[in-house]
């Protein structure tokens, strides 16, 4: 009789799984094979690895991944040290309002990308509204700025887009920490400001972690941000969709896409190592 | 480092939170080198107290004094406090020996001074050779003596336990009374520990201070207030008490539900009075005889507890059950007792105490 039950329950089980499971292998793991598989098979239909080679041999392209890393690792860092301030005070002083800054978190990740960075524009442009401010109405300034396609406006915008996934990944771990641990602290004779940087960060370290790998694996595949607002930057995922769409070379296309894939799986492979490293 | 053991002491206490009033008007005194136990049930203000004594909270009013100094508003850094929390608390990111270093480290100490303390600190709690390991890798007995040797390295002037033991088992908890409350007196330092347990309190404290609804209601030596407890919530809360209310008659008697009854003390006449008798002063059977004042009760329910036995009495023609203890040494030849026995109750008068009473708020 249990013998049944477990075997009907193993097979309901996977009955559950199965929709998502399937959606998932049609939508995305097959296109992603296929992407990469690309990448691997040269004009005569043979295995190659040559176009890794002259990739990863190529000065322009290393200098494109390395923009795209330090790019991204600005943000991330930019990011992170945002959230943190905003983390501590929705978990520790916020109180009854924290509801509220939770939604105020999160309500922007609910419009879409586009329109976010079409707020960048719309306020940055030329004749936009801080222009408009700043020459017109306070006459501060004679000409308007340039904002747009600078590389300062580029990183603020993927900040702002950021910051919530490293304030949510932070304020989850904060939450964890025993505030007796932060008092048993400052009774042993620590500062706030000691007890701080003694127990409550060391504690939260997983929390930054996290969000700063997240935080870091969006920022590196970010594309229309760069795309509308510019910058002058050169990154993988640009580079991408120029090989897509103008130069139609697919192949060079996967393969970069397989090196930024690559990257995403080291970024989650490190995150895992981390939180198993605390866990411990 | 101070060698002569500082004082503490709390006048006219008061915090509030909202609408409760969490500690009223509260005065306590804590001689140097003596341990004063806050003892009452959860919502009493014994741990709004102890955070304030902390700095954890600031009193709405009166005044906190450690030695001669005023350390009402001085941040908890700045109090020379050593405090063992129930959750111990333990820097999990941090070895026993970084643990144990913390207070010396905040206050400056040189790298072979924490050594040494920590050391030494170690010695005393047991717990040499643990220096590398971290609190996950330790049972809660040796968690909690990492937590005390913490707290004491720093030499502090006032020791503060919050119901540091409520988190071991029994066995493990009555001989941690024992070794704290040693090195509590060794050390001579001047200790408040907050507590719901009255056997913790008991066999820890110099002092017990009963507290409810945010007043001290009665502060003494344990023996003292167990023997002369002053009013039945007091009786009731340390150790267990059998309770009769009545009027005081004329002649000086208490009239109850269960009889009218001699009183140890005089009355004054025509008030309400509240006589409280132990378990332990309860006498059955036949050596009740000549102590009974006419009661009589039948057994309803006897429960064996190892050094003794507890019995339930209801008393004949009333709804008044009393608890009765009774030693269980055969050497006492004393007659064992059946459920159902209807035997005489009795109790030397001397042994009962006039208390006030029951709060009828409660």
């Amino acid at each position: 009789m249990s013998k049944t039950a477990q075997i009907s329950e193993r097979t309901r089980r996977a009955l559950l799984l199965a929709p998502a499971l399937i959606f998932l292998a049609v939508f995305f793991v097959m296109p992603l094979v296929d992407n990469s598989a690309r990448s691997f098979i040269g004009e005569d239909g043979s295995f190659t690895l040559a176009r890794y080679t002259a990739f990863l041999t190529d000065s322009f392209y290393l200098g494109v991944i390395l923009e795209t890393v330090v790019l991204s690792a600005a943000v991330t860092v930019i990011s992170v040290v945002i959230a943190y301030p905003v983390a501590y005070v929705l978990v520790r002083k916020a109180g009854r309002f924290s509801g509220l800054i939770i939604f105020l978190l999160i309500a922007p990740l609910l419009t879409s990308i586009i329109m976010r960075t079409f707020g960048w524009q719309v306020l940055f442009a030329r004749r936009g509204l801080i222009n408009q401010w700043l020459v017109t109405d306070l006459g501060l300034l004679d000409t308007p700025l340039r904002w747009l396609n600078t590389p300062g406006l580029a990183i603020a915008a993927l900040v702002h887009v950021l910051v919530p996934f490293a304030v949510l990944s932070i304020a989850s771990v904060l939450q964890g920490v025993d505030r007796r641990l932060e008092e048993g602290a400052l009774v042993l004779g620590a500062s706030r400001f000691r007890t701080f940087f003694e127990v409550t960060l060391p504690l939260t370290l997983d929390g930054i972690g996290t969000g700063a790998i997240l935080v870091f694996m969006i920022a590196n595949g970010s594309f229309v941000t760069l795309v509308l607002l510019g910058g002058g930057f050169q990154t993988l995922p640009l580079l991408i969709y120029q090989q897509f769409n103008t130069t139609r070379d697919f192949a060079l296309a996967s393969t970069m896409s397989t090196i930024l894939l690559v990257i995403a799986l080291a970024c989650l492979w490190l995150q895992l190592r981390l939180v198993r490293r605390q866990g411990a | 480092m101070n060698d002569t053991p500082s004082n503490l002491s709390l006048t006219t206490i008061r915090k509030r939170f909202g609408d409760l009033l969490a500690v009223d008007n509260l005065d306590l005194q804590v001689e140097p080198g003596s341990l004063v136990s806050l003892l009452g049930p959860s919502g009493c203000g014994k741990t709004t107290t102890l955070r304030m004594v902390a700095g954890f909270e600031t009193p709405d009013s009166g005044e906190i004094r450690i030695g001669n100094d005023d350390v009402t508003h001085l941040p908890p850094n700045k109090r020379g406090l050593g405090m063992v929390f129930q959750s111990y608390s333990l820097f999990p990111h941090r070895t026993v020996a970084e643990n144990v270093a913390f207070g010396l480290r905040m206050l400056g100490a040189s790298k072979q001074t924490q050594l040494d303390e920590v050391r030494r600190m170690l010695d005393m709690v047991h717990l040499q050779g643990r220096e590398e390991m971290f609190p996950s890798q330790l049972s809660g007995g040796q968690q909690q003596r990492v937590a005390l040797a913490r707290a004491l390295v720093v030499n502090p002037r006032v020791l503060l336990l919050d119901e540091p033991l409520g988190a071991l088992d029994k066995a493990l908890r009555e001989s941690m009374q024992f070794e704290i409350r040693e090195m509590q007196q060794r050390l001579e330092i001047t200790t408040l520990l907050v507590t719901h347990d009255q056997e913790e309190a008991m066999s820890m404290s110099d002092q017990i201070a009963v507290m409810q609804g945010g007043k001290i209601l009665q502060l003494g030596a344990p023996n003292h207030i167990y023997d002369h407890p002053e009013t039945a919530f007091v009786a009731t809360f340390l150790g267990t008490s059998n309770l009769f209310d009545g009027d005081v008659t004329p002649d000086g008697m208490l009239k109850t539900e269960a009889g009218t009854l001699t009183l140890p003390t005089k009355a004054t006449p025509g008030t309400r009075a509240t006589l409280s008798v132990r378990p332990e002063r309860i006498v059955l059977g036949e050596a009740a005889g000549p102590l009974s004042q006419g009661l009589m009760g039948r057994i309803v329910a006897a429960s064996f507890r190892g050094s003794y036995a507890a019995y339930r009495i209801a008393l004949d023609g009333t709804d008044v059950e009393l608890t009765a203890y009774r030693q269980a040494d055969a050497s006492l030849g004393q007659t064992s007792l059946v459920l159902g026995d209807r035997v005489p109750v009795g109790w030397p008068v001397e042994h009962g105490v006039v208390v006030a009473p029951q709060d009828t708020r409660n």
